[in-house]
């Protein structure tokens, strides 16, 4: 019986350090990547003025043509 | 407006292609309808205007050269923004270049062309006539003529594609078709303001040399960084009508924007054989024309009414 609890118990010790891992290296959330930020900039006269900031990624590229089939 | 870009992806006319349109969650199904318009629409051009396809409506007519042939409205559309590119551009762009390609070495695949050797081709001459009859849906090339219609039919597909997706969504906000870099864009992106367009860096690769900014209109890229062949690569697929040979100076790159995408690429073929004075000089007297002029030590030149800040160039085309 003792064997049987220990084989749970190394299961779920596994299983807790596969998830603490996942969680620590999981990647960062491309939407925020394109998403417009808004900022607050204070004037010269003390005035605010909210900004938004548009993403610098591109919608698509253009190169050289490649010949048309 | 919380949108986002639905994007379609797709390949054809031997490139990569892409369909995007502004919408939100409840648009799915008239997104995807306008996607696929977009897609047909190409599939279509393809199959009328390629050379590579003996069956296309354009191969049919460079067989059939001396005659009448019946051919598809596209092919007209195209023959006729060819013909108007070429009496614009002073004869540097000819859509009637193809033997003088073919004769340059460029008659087959390009990974099979690096270690050809080009030769002249034999009594061939720039400017041989294209006869365009609407009502009876017919055309006719001057006796030896061929038409290579290359990159402009990349460029008149993209500007179809755009009319297509119009059409299948009536309300649509914004879109943008991508053909290899041919570029057609319409009302606004998911974000407001403008389409955000990046040039491609010609001396590195992966990098962007400027962002162009466009409301609505066309865009398109030619020069002699790629597809280079022949002993030592010394050669290029830009012939240049004067000569019949590959061109001589010029940019390694130029981007036009201009209000279509077959006017960008015609427009931008021409200029890739030109000087930056020659260059500065045709876009002075198009003004419906804008350029981004490389030079091969990788200098830029602003050419029309590019406002340019550092890297960043602000462009609005029609």
């Amino acid at each position: 019986m003792q064997r049987v609890w220990t084989v749970v118990l190394s299961v779920w010790a596994m299983l807790a350090v596969v998830t603490v891992l996942a969680w620590t290296h999981r990647p960062a959330p491309l939407a925020s990547q394109a998403a417009p930020q808004t900022v607050v900039v204070k004037g010269a006269n003390g005035k605010q003025q909210i900004l938004t900031i548009q993403p610098s990624a591109a919608h698509a590229t253009t190169s050289t043509s490649a010949v048309v089939r | 407006m919380n949108g986002r870009l639905e994007r379609l992806e797709f390949h054809a006319m031997g490139t990569a292609c892409a369909a995007a349109v502004t919408m939100t969650p409840a648009d799915q199904p008239s997104a995807r309808r306008a996607g696929a318009a977009a897609r047909g629409e190409v599939a279509a051009c393809e199959r009328v205007l390629s050379r590579f396809d003996p069956d296309s409506d354009l191969s049919r007519l460079n067989a059939a050269a001396g005659r009448w042939t019946p051919v598809d409205q596209r092919l007209l559309d195209a023959l006729e923004l060819a013909l108007r590119a070429r009496e614009e551009t002073g004869g540097r762009f000819d859509p009637t270049v193809l033997p003088a390609l073919v004769a340059a070495g460029y008659d087959r695949s390009f990974e099979q062309l690096v270690t050809r050797t080009p030769r002249r081709a034999e009594g061939w001459h720039a400017g041989s006539s294209i006869e365009v009859d609407r009502d009876a849906a017919q055309a006719r090339l001057e006796a030896g003529a061929a038409v290579d219609l290359g990159g402009i039919g990349k460029g008149y597909a993209a500007g179809r594609a755009l009319v297509a997706m119009r059409d299948a969504w009536p309300r649509l906000a914004g879109a943008l078709v991508d053909l290899g870099g041919d570029i057609a864009v319409w009302g606004r992106p998911p974000e407001g303001g403008p389409w955000r367009i990046a040039v491609a860096d010609p001396l590195v690769a992966g990098r962007a040399a400027a962002t162009l900014a466009i409301r609505s209109g066309g865009v398109a890229t030619s020069g002699r960084n790629v597809r280079r062949f022949g002993p030592g690569a010394s050669l290029h697929h830009l012939i240049d009508p004067a000569t019949g040979e590959p061109a001589g100076p010029g940019p390694v790159a130029v981007t036009v924007v201009a209000p279509e995408p077959a006017e960008a690429e015609a427009h931008a073929t021409a200029l890739a054989m030109m000087t930056a004075h020659d260059a500065a000089a045709h876009v002075a007297s198009h003004p419906q024309l804008s350029a981004l002029y490389v030079e091969h030590d990788g200098h830029m030149l602003r050419l029309g009414t590019l406002p340019v800040t550092e890297r960043h160039i602000l462009v609005r085309a029609a």
